[in-house]
C-alpha cells in the first residue's frame, strides 16, 4: 500500500514539473509580480516526494517484501534503525532522497529570493526543474524504488552488514545535502549568466547557498571519513580510493568558489571564476555519481550495479554540461570592471594564487581517479593508482599553500603593504625552531616533514594569534583556517608518530615487541539480533607497564551470510588504540592488528572546526540582513 | 579568434571524454555470472544435504544421462512454482535432477523437500553461494541441462511450460 | 612598443601556460612511476623479466592451499590455468577465504613467489574483483 502511494506520488512530482515549467514560462514573459502558484506548485511538489520517501521508509520499516528495493535491501531481523536508514542505503533509495532534496533545495531558494528580480528567480527555476526532471525521469524509468514483486517473498535479502553503521546511516543524507546543494548554486548562476545579473549582490545572495552546501558537503566527507575508520579496520581515515576522491573534488572547487565569491561581493571581480566553478562543483558531483553509481570504476566501494543506470546519468550530464557551456560562451559578458587594478600584493592575488592551488590539487584528483578508466579503454590495460601518487604530488605543494592562507588574510583590497612584518617574521622562526625540536626529539629526520609541520604551525600561530588581538571582522574565515591547521598538524602527526603490528595469534598465545607485549586471553561467543558476535580479550602491555584490555569483536551476520571486523578502539585526547582482529575459515590462527594512533581525535575535531566556520559566516549574514 | 577557437576546443574534450566514459560503460567492471552455454560444466567438490558426505560433482555428471542442476532454496518463492514441473521431469528415465541448495538452512530445506517431495537424486549445498556463481546462475531458481559435461541449455527463473516442453524435446 | 598593461599580460600569460605545462608534466610523470599494474597468475608465467615494480595478481585462492602460521600467510592464487604462491604478512579483509576472488598487492620474487603487502577487500560477497573476471574469462 505504501509503496502504491510512494510510486504515485512521484508520478505526480514529474506531472507538477510540467505545470511548474508552464506557468514559469507564462509568468516569465507577462506580468511584472511573481506569480504564487509557481511557489504553491513548488511546495506541492517537494510534499509528493516527501510522501514517496515516507512511503519507502514505510515498506522498510514494515518490512513489505512485495517492493522489490525493500526484498534487496532488508531483512526481518534488522533493527528499525538499520530498516529506516536502509532505505537510503541502496541506489534507488538514495535517488529518492537526491530527488527530495533538490526538491526542497528549490522550494526554500523561492521563499527565500523574494527581494531578488522576478525573471532571475523563474529561470533558476527553469534551469533547477530540468535537473528534476532529469532525475525523476531517471528514477521512474530506471531505478524504479517502488517495482513489485509477485510471488511476495517471505523474507528478504538483508541490508549488506558493513552498511549497518550510525555514521554511515546518516552520511548520505548530509553529503547529498552538501551535493544537491550545488546544484541550486549551478541553477541560479547560469540563470544570472543569461540574464546578465551578475553583481555584488547576487554575490552576496549566492553566498549562502554556496555556504550551506560547503557546511554539509564538509560534514558529509567527515562521516564518510569516520565511517571508514571505525568500520572497515583498516585504521586509516582517507585511502584516496576513487570513491572517496569523487566526494573531495566537488569540495575543492567549492571551496574556491566560497573564496571567489568573496571577492565578488566585495569587489566584483572573478566573475568568469565565480561561473566556472560553480558549473564544475555540480558537474562533478554529478559526475561523481555516475563515476559510483555506474560501477565504472574499480573500487573497493564498488557494489554490482547496472550499466543502464550508468547510461543515463552520462547523458544526462553532458547534456548539462553542454548546456553550460553554450550558456556560458552566448551569454557571459566579462564585465570585470576592476580587472587588472589590483596589485600584485593584494588580497586579490592571495585569492588568486589559492584558486590556482586549488585547481592543481583538484586537476590531480581528478586525473589519479579517471586515468585507470581511460587506460582502460584505450589500452585494455588494467591498473590502479595508488596513494603515493597523491601524496607525492600533493603533499609538496600544501608547504606554500599553508603559508599563502596564512598571510593572505593579512592583506587588504587592491593594494596593500605588509603591516607588522616583524610578528610575521617572528612567527614564522617561532614555528621552524618548534617543528624541528619536535622532528629532532623524536628522532625522525626528514626534511619535507620539517618543512611542512613548520608551514602548519606557522598557520596555527598566526590565526590563533588573531583570535586575541583582532575584533571580530573576519572571525568565521579565521576559525575555519585556524581549522584548517589543525587538521594538517593532527593528520601529520597521526602519520609520523603511528605505530602498528600485524600478527597471527592463537587464542591464548602472547606477542612481544619492542614496545608492547600482546596477550590473546580467551574469546568469547555472543548472539545479537542479526549478528553473532565472536569477541576476543587481548590484553595489551606496554613498556612504562600500562595495561589496557582491548575486545575486539567479529560479527557474522546472519541475512546476507557476511562477516565484518568491529575494531575496539580506546579513545583519548591523544591517541587512539585501534585494534581489529579476524579470521580465516578452518584456521586456529587470528589475524590481529594492533596501532597506536596519536591525534586521531583531532582530525575529526578539526574539521568540525573548518565547518563550524562556515556556520557561523551563515548566521553573520543572517545578523547583517 | 581566440573565443571561437577555446569553445570548439572545450566541445571537443568534452565529448572525448563521454566517448570514453561511454567505451568505459560498456566494457563495465560490473560482475556478472556468464551464460555458460555449451561450455564445460565446472567441477566443485561440496556437501550433500541429508547425508552431509563430502562429495566430487565428477562422481554425479557422469552417465551419458541428461541431467538438470536445478538451483533452489527453501526460502525461495518461485521456486514452489515451478516444482510440479521438476517433479514431472522426474519420473522422466533418461534425465536425473540434481539439486543446488543454494544459501539455505538444512532444517528449512528439508522441511521443505517433506512439504512438497522431493523431485532430486541428489542435492548439494552451497552454503555461501560460490558455486551458484562459479556456474554463471543469476539468481535463484535457475535451471542448467546437462549433456556430456556440458550445459546445453540455461533457463533463467522459474520452468514453465514452455521451458518443460523444451527440456523434454531436447531430452527425447 | 608595448604599453605596460599589454607586457604584463604577456608576461602572466607566459607565468600561467609555464605552471600548467609544469604542472602536468609533474603529474604524468609520477602517474607513471606509482601506477600500479595488474597481472594474472598466467600473465606473470609469460613475463620476459622479472620487474622490481609493485604490482597486484588477481585470481582465486586455491581449495585447500591456504596456511596460516603466527608471522605469515601463505596461500596460492589460481586462474585455472596457472598458479602462483604467495607469502603475506599483515591484514586479512574479511571476506578472504580460500575458494573466493583475491587481489594481491607486491612484488615478485620470481615467476612462482610473490610477497604480498596488501590484499584488497571488497564490500560485496557476490562482487568480484574485475581483473580477476577479466582473467577468468579468459580461460
Amino acid at each position: 500500500m505504501a509503496s502504491l502511494i510512494g510510486f504515485y506520488s512521484l508520478i505526480f512530482g514529474l506531472c507538477l514539473s510540467f505545470i511548474i515549467i508552464f506557468y514559469s514560462v507564462r509568468n516569465f514573459k507577462d506580468s511584472m509580480v511573481f506569480d504564487n502558484k509557481i511557489i504553491f506548485s513548488t511546495f506541492l511538489q517537494f510534499f509528493f516526494v516527501i510522501v514517496s520517501f515516507l512511503g519507502l521508509i514505510l515498506s522498510f520499516v514494515y518490512s513489505d517484501f512485495s517492493n522489490e528495493t525493500v526484498f534487496n535491501n532488508s531483512h526481518t531481523t534488522k533493527p528499525l534503525f538499520y530498516k529506516i536508514s536502509g532505505t537510503w542505503g541502496n541506489h534507488e533509495g538514495s535517488l529518492l532522497l537526491w530527488l527530495l532534496v533538490l526538491t526542497l533545495f528549490i522550494f526554500l531558494f523561492l521563499i527565500k529570493s523574494k527581494d531578488q528580480s522576478k525573471k532571475y528567480r523563474i529561470l533558476t527555476l527553469l534551469f533547477q526543474q530540468v535537473i528534476i526532471m532529469g532525475f525523476f525521469i531517471f528514477l521512474i524509468k530506471t531505478s524504479n524504488p517502488f517495482n513489485y514483486i509477485f510471488p511476495i517473498p517471505k523474507e528478504g535479502l538483508g541490508l549488506n552488514p558493513i552498511l549497518q553503521d550510525p555514521a554511515l546511516a546518516i552520511h548520505p543524507p548530509i553529503l547529498y545535502l552538501g551535493y544537491v546543494g550545488s546544484s541550486i548554486i549551478f541553477s541560479s548562476t547560469l540563470a544570472a549568466t543569461s540574464l546578465n545579473y551578475i553583481s555584488k549582490e547576487w554575490a552576496k545572495h549566492l553566498k549562502q547557498w554556496v555556504l550551506i552546501s560547503w557546511i554539509f558537503l564538509t560534514l558529509g566527507i567527515l562521516l564518510g571519513s569516520v565511517w571508514a575508520y571505525y568500520e572497515l579496520g583498516w585504521g586509516g581515515f582517507w585511502f584516496w580510493d576513487p570513491v572517496e576522491n569523487v566526494s573531495l573534488m566537488p569540495w575543492l572547487a567549492l571551496t574556491t568558489l566560497l573564496h571567489c565569491i568573496l571577492v565578488l561581493e566585495k569587489r566584483l571581480t572573478l566573475t568568469s571564476w565565480v561561473v566556472i566553478l560553480s558549473i564544475s562543483t555540480f558537474t562533478l558531483s554529478m559526475c561523481g555519481t555516475f563515476l559510483v553509481r555506474s560501477g565504472i570504476l574499480n573500487s573497493i566501494h564498488t557494489f554490482a550495479n547496472d550499466p543502464e543506470r550508468g547510461l543515463f546519468i552520462l547523458i544526462f550530464l553532458f547534456c548539462l554540461i553542454f548546456l553550460s557551456l553554450f550558456i556560458f560562451f552566448f551569454f557571459h559578458k566579462n564585465n570585470d570592471k576592476n580587472v587588472d587594478s589590483f596589485f600584485w600584493l593584494s588580497k586579490e592575488t592571495s585569492i588568486l594564487v589559492n584558486n590556482w592551488f586549488m585547481m592543481y590539487f583538484l586537476s590531480v584528483v581528478l586525473i589519479g581517479t579517471v586515468y585507470p578508466i581511460f587506460l582502460e579503454v584505450i589500452s585494455s590495460e588494467k591498473i590502479s593508482v595508488g596513494p603515493p601518487f597523491y601524496n607525492k604530488l600533493i603533499i609538496p605543494f600544501l608547504i606554500p599553500f599553508l603559508l599563502a592562507m596564512a598571510i593572505g588574510p593579512k592583506l587588504k583590497w587592491i593594494k596593500s603593504d605588509l603591516q607588522d612584518k616583524k610578528y610575521l617574521i617572528l612567527f614564522f622562526i617561532i614555528s621552524f625552531l618548534l617543528s624541528i625540536f619536535i622532528i629532532k626529539i623524536l628522532n625522525i629526520n626528514f626534511l619535507l616533514n620539517t618543512i611542512l609541520v613548520t608551514s602548519a604551525f606557522y598557520l596555527f600561530f598566526i590565526t590563533l594569534r588573531d583570535f586575541f588581538t583582532k575584533k571580530f571582522k573576519n572571525l568565521s574565515q579565521n576559525i575555519s583556517h585556524f581549522g584548517f591547521s589543525l587538521l594538517i598538524l593532527s593528520i601529520l602527526f597521526n602519520n609520523i608518530f603511528s605505530n602498528e603490528i600485524i600478527t597471527n595469534l592463537k587464542v591464548g598465545e602472547t606477542f612481544q615487541s619492542e614496545k608492547f607485549k600482546i596477550n590473546f586471553e580467551n574469546i568469547e561467543k555472543r548472539n545479537d539480533q542479526n549478528f553473532l558476535a565472536i569477541i576476543g580479550k587481548l590484553k595489551i602491555e606496554s613498556l612504562n607497564g600500562n595495561i589496557e584490555t582491548l575486545r575486539p569483536e567479529i560479527r557474522i551476520y546472519n541475512q546476507p551470510n557476511i562477516t565484518t571486523s568491529e575494531a575496539d578502539i580506546k579513545t583519548n585526547l591523544l591517541t587512539d588504540k585501534f585494534m581489529t582482529m579476524n579470521f580465516i575459515q578452518n584456521q586456529d590462527y587470528f589475524n590481529i592488528r594492533y596501532q597506536v594512533k596519536p591525534f586521531m581525535i583531532w582530525i575529526w575535531f578539526s574539521v568540525l572546526i573548518i565547518s563550524f566556520g562556515g556556520l557561523l559566516s551563515l548566521l553573520q549574514k543572517r545578523y547583517e540582513n | 579568434m581566440r573565443i571561437k577557437i577555446l569553445p570548439l576546443f572545450l566541445v571537443i574534450s568534452f565529448l572525448f571524454i563521454f566517448f570514453i566514459f561511454f567505451k568505459g560503460l560498456q566494457n563495465s567492471n560490473i560482475y556478472s555470472p556468464d551464460i555458460n552455454n555449451e561450455k564445460d560444466i565446472p567441477f566443485f567438490e561440496t556437501k550433500i544435504l541429508n547425508t552431509n558426505d563430502k562429495v566430487n560433482s565428477k562422481e554425479i555428471f557422469i552417465s551419458d544421462k541428461f541431467y538438470l542442476l536445478n538451483v533452489w532454496a527453501s526460502w525461495c518463492i518461485p521456486c514452489k512454482d515451478e516444482h510440479p514441473y521438476l517433479m514431472d521431469l522426474s519420473v522422466q528415465n533418461n534425465i536425473e535432477i540434481i539439486g543446488l541448495n543454494y544459501k539455505d538452512n538444512d532444517k528449512n530445506a528439508k522441511n521443505f523437500l517433506k512439504n512438497m517431495d522431493n523431485p532430486y537424486k541428489v542435492i548439494f549445498l552451497d552454503k555461501d553461494g560460490t558455486i551458484a556463481i562459479e556456474w554463471g546462475a543469476y539468481g535463484v531458481p535457475e535451471s542448467f541441462l546437462i549433456y556430456n559435461k556440458r550445459v546445453i541449455k540455461k533457463i533463467i527463473g522459474p520452468l514453465n511450460k514452455n521451458s518443460y516442453s523444451e527440456i523434454i524435446n531436447l531430452i527425447k | 612598443m608595448y604599453g605596460r598593461k599589454v607586457k604584463l599580460r604577456f608576461f602572466f600569460v607566459l607565468l600561467i601556460l609555464i605552471t600548467l605545462i609544469l604542472s602536468v608534466y609533474l603529474i604524468l610523470k609520477s602517474l607513471e612511476e606509482n601506477v600500479v599494474y595488474f597481472q594474472s597468475p598466467t600473465e606473470i608465467k609469460i613475463l620476459p623479466e622479472i620487474e622490481k615494480k609493485k604490482i597486484r595478481v588477481g585470481g582465486m585462492v586455491k581449495n585447500n592451499s591456504l596456511s596460516m602460521g603466527a608471522k605469515e600467510i601463505k596461500f596460492i592464487i589460481t586462474d585455472f590455468k596457472n598458479e602462483i604462491n604467495v607469502i603475506y604478512s599483515g591484514l586479512v579483509p574479511n571476506l578472504f577465504t580460500e575458494g573466493k576472488g583475491v587481489v594481491a598487492e607486491g612484488y615478485l620474487k620470481d615467476k612462482n613467489f610473490f610477497l604480498a603487502t596488501k590484499i584488497l577487500a571488497k564490500h560485496d560477497e557476490n562482487y568480484m574483483p574485475p581483473e580477476v573476471k577479466a582473467a577468468l574469462e579468459e580461460k
